[in-house]
């Protein structure tokens, strides 16, 4: 006998399924849609592509950049581009790789990581991509290409470099007070004298300096005291530190923290007020003080990117009038770039990654600024502006350049890097005790 | 009612179980067994990765003490301060007209998600005084600005000195400044539990006991509270499961540094930042651990309650 009960326990499980059922299709309906997309413009000679899945760090105004270079690739195949940005794209990826889902591209900005999927076998070498191994070898210095070479395969190429060699001031500013800015072959003692003397002078202080940034906290201290080394203790040590030959207890390591020491701490020399306000100013909020108006700091040190910050806070700036930057005394440069690498071989994927190697793709971002290409096929004066196109001048024609160090050694060495900064500034006695903490923590690494 | 069909409850219970078995026990029992593993989740070990956070030989990457400090601190001065403070506004709120739009405006920090409060306090913590909100106010007072979320020290007012260490761990700026963070959002809810059961006490009691003379105090003292203690136990323990998942309050407005790590912050580092999933799961495991006691003490009172009925 049927029961009013067992009639509406058979209803609701036929609902769950009929809803069930309905999920399915929807899911179904979706996909095939995409596939039949027709392309604009010219007719493919294949049938649309795909979606590719792109994980990187960019937001805001960098990602509407990223996102106008892709769009001609979307209209010419068909293809989409799925976009995930995040900072903290370490702990993403290894979720997504561990988990078995990795994205079809990634686009990090440090190289560690990269090298360890690589050796795990996760990657795809780029040989696998027709066209495109040979692209990146002719149209690339080798220098990047080294970078993107693990045990002899080729893995990764770089695209958006930023030097770090540039500290920018207000040249209106610079002027009034009639400060010369350094050139790149003035020396670390200069950058000194420099400081004081503006301090002296008691109008505004020399520096605007912020290490905050969430969970990364204390990375522009990093850039600070790798421009030191580099410069001051020469390119062997620099190289040193990050294959481990060099510890971080070392003398010459140590001096460099002493020197970033002698121009970050004294509260009279910054505008954030001493290492407690640099401890606690975001990175980007400290880049603003020289350019406004009138200016509460002469300089302040940050990679080429800074110049996306300053004109997004201040967009009357002219570059090389309102605001520029003098090259790191010494001439050696360290700088960042992105590294684009992916994790199969799919014809979207590769169609897509050959778009992003290709200097006409690059071309779209150069010219909305904010951008440097190591494509050696686009040209110096594709730059939009002066600015631009002295960092892209910097990082091409530089005498001595190396990627940066943080980003070079990565893991859990670079976090206690980047700790070790803010706890520097905090407590500048315990430098010892700091520079042991963190070797121990690059022992521990090579243990594992 | 059991008789022959002895299954049927069973097969009631079956998805929930299933689903629990699969979210729950499977992970919990494949944590215990990482723990025991090294970083790839390959070779045993035993119980290095325990000894790992006795330890704590990698204070600049992972502070294993500081994190267990900071959670024992969460979970007395988090409950404490919640609780009582819910306790105060529900006796207070009780006796007023605009009890109702009173007891709104407390809970609405319950409905906004933590990631969003976080984002907001982080504003309202800045040490720009232009910015932030406290600094604001505490320069406005005359005193030096402070770095609330950074500063590992005392804040500097006119006694004291701002500094890193200056007090012992974890008694730090930036600790009360998170956990007041909580404070804010979880008064609320203890406040309208607190409420409800306030509200089942009988007047008679009440009233009976100010004829007898008592004052105000000693009324809240020897009745409200021990009338009240059974829900005072239900909430505090709620409140201190809570506090051992807080993540995202302290990952959002600090992301761990700075001496603010909670274990489970700690152990999201360890896994997906330096990627040691042993040292990881050993974190998830003492926290497991550290809600046992809590969960006893629970499903006891759950039993005592069925044998009263």
């Amino acid at each position: 006998m049927i029961t009013v009960k067992a009639l509406r326990f058979l209803l609701i499980l036929f609902a769950l399924v009929a809803l069930a059922a309905l999920a399915f299709a929807a899911c179904e309906d979706e996909e095939e849609e995409e596939g039949v997309t027709p392309a604009e413009g010219e007719t493919p000679a294949v049938a649309a592509l795909g979606d590719v899945d792109v994980l990187a760090i960019w937001g805001g105004a960098e990602l509407e950049s990223f996102e106008a270079m892709v769009a001609p690739w979307e209209a010419e195949t068909g293809g989409e581009m799925d976009f995930i940005g995040t900072r903290d794209i370490t702990a993403q990826l290894t979720l997504n790789v561990e988990g078995g889902t990795p994205p079809d591209v990634a686009i990090p900005a440090e190289v560690g990581l990269f090298q360890e999927f690589a050796r795990a076998g996760e990657l795809t070498p780029l040989s696998e991509c027709s066209g495109l191994e040979d692209t990146i070898k002719a149209n690339y210095p080798q220098g990047f290409i080294d970078l993107g070479t693990v045990d002899g395969t080729l893995y990764g190429f770089f695209m958006k470099a930023d030097t770090k060699g540039t500290v920018w001031y207000n040249p209106g500013f610079f002027e009034e007070n009639a400060y010369t800015p350094l050139t790149a072959d003035s020396t670390f003692a200069d950058l000194v004298t420099l400081t004081n003397t503006i301090r002296d002078a008691g109008v505004v202080p020399p520096w605007s300096i912020g290490v905050e940034s969430g969970e990364a906290s204390g990375w522009a201290g990093t850039d600070w005291i790798q421009q030191i080394v580099l410069n001051e203790a020469g390119a062997d040590v620099y190289d040193g530190v990050i294959d481990g030959s060099i510890p971080f207890t070392d003398p010459a390591m140590k001096a460099a923290w002493e020197s970033f020491g002698e121009i970050a701490l004294p509260e009279a020399n910054t505008v954030q007020g001493g290492a407690t306000g640099i401890n606690a100013t975001g990175f980007i909020d400290a880049t603003l003080p020289p350019f406004e108006s009138p200016p509460t700091a002469a300089m302040t040190y940050l990679g080429g990117f800074a110049s996306g910050f300053i004109t997004d806070q201040f967009p009357d700036a002219v570059p090389e009038t309102d605001f520029n930057f003098f090259p790191w005394p010494g001439g050696g440069v360290t700088g960042g770039a992105n590294i684009v690498y992916a994790f199969n071989s799919d014809e979207t994927t590769c169609s897509f990654l050959n778009w992003l190697a290709s200097a006409e793709a690059q071309q779209v971002w150069v010219d909305r600024g904010g951008f440097t290409s190591v494509n050696t096929q686009v040209g110096l004066d594709s730059y939009p502006d002066p600015v631009a196109r002295a960092q892209a001048e910097q990082l091409t024609t530089a005498e001595v350049f190396r990627f940066d160090l943080d980003d070079a050694i990565g893991g859990a060495l670079q976090l206690a890097y980047f700790t070790g900064v803010t706890q520097y500034l905090a407590d500048p006695g315990s430098l010892d005790a700091i520079l042991t903490g963190i070797e121990a923590a690059r022992t521990e690494e090579a243990e594992e | 009612m059991v008789g022959r069909r002895w299954w049927v409850p069973w097969l009631w219970l079956a998805p929930t179980l299933a689903l629990l078995a699969v979210f729950l026990i499977y992970p919990s029992i494949d944590t215990i067994r990482r723990s025991l593993l090294d970083d790839r989740s390959e070779s045993f070990v035993g119980l290095d990765n325990y000894q790992f956070i006795i330890d704590n030989p990698q204070p600049l990457v992972s502070d294993t003490h500081s994190a267990l400090l900071n959670n024992v601190l969460w979970m007395t001065l988090f409950t404490g301060a919640t609780v009582g403070l819910g306790l105060v506004v529900a006796v207070l709120t009780a006796r007023v007209r605009y009890e109702a739009p009173a007891k709104a405006a407390i809970f609405i920090p319950m409905a906004i998600s933590f990631v969003a409060l976080s984002v907001i306090w982080r504003f309202m913590y800045q040490f720009n005084s232009d910015i932030g909100t406290v600094n604001a106010v505490t320069t406005g007072i005359g005193l030096e600005p402070t770095a609330w979320l950074q500063d590992t020290g005392s804040p500097q007012t006119v006694v004291t000195e701002a500094g890193p260490d200056k007090l012992p761990k974890p008694f730090q700026i930036n600790n009360f400044a998170l956990i007041m963070v909580g404070v804010w959002n979880w008064t609320g809810f203890t406040m309208i539990v607190l409420s409800a059961g306030l509200k089942g006490i009988s007047t008679e009691v009440l009233e009976a006991a100010r004829v007898d003379g008592a004052g105000e105090w000693n009324i809240f003292r020897r009745i409200i509270v021990p009338i009240l203690s059974p829900t005072i136990v239900v909430v505090a323990t709620t409140l201190v499961i809570q506090t051992l998942k807080t993540f995202d309050l302290v990952w959002v407005m600090t992301g761990g540094r700075f001496k603010t790590d909670v274990v489970a912050t700690l152990f999201f580092k360890e896994a997906f930042v330096v990627r040691d999933f042993g040292v990881g799961a050993a974190l998830a495991v003492v926290l497991m651990l550290f809600v046992v006691p809590i969960m006893l003490i629970t499903i006891r009172r759950f039993q005592f309650q069925e044998e009263i009925r």
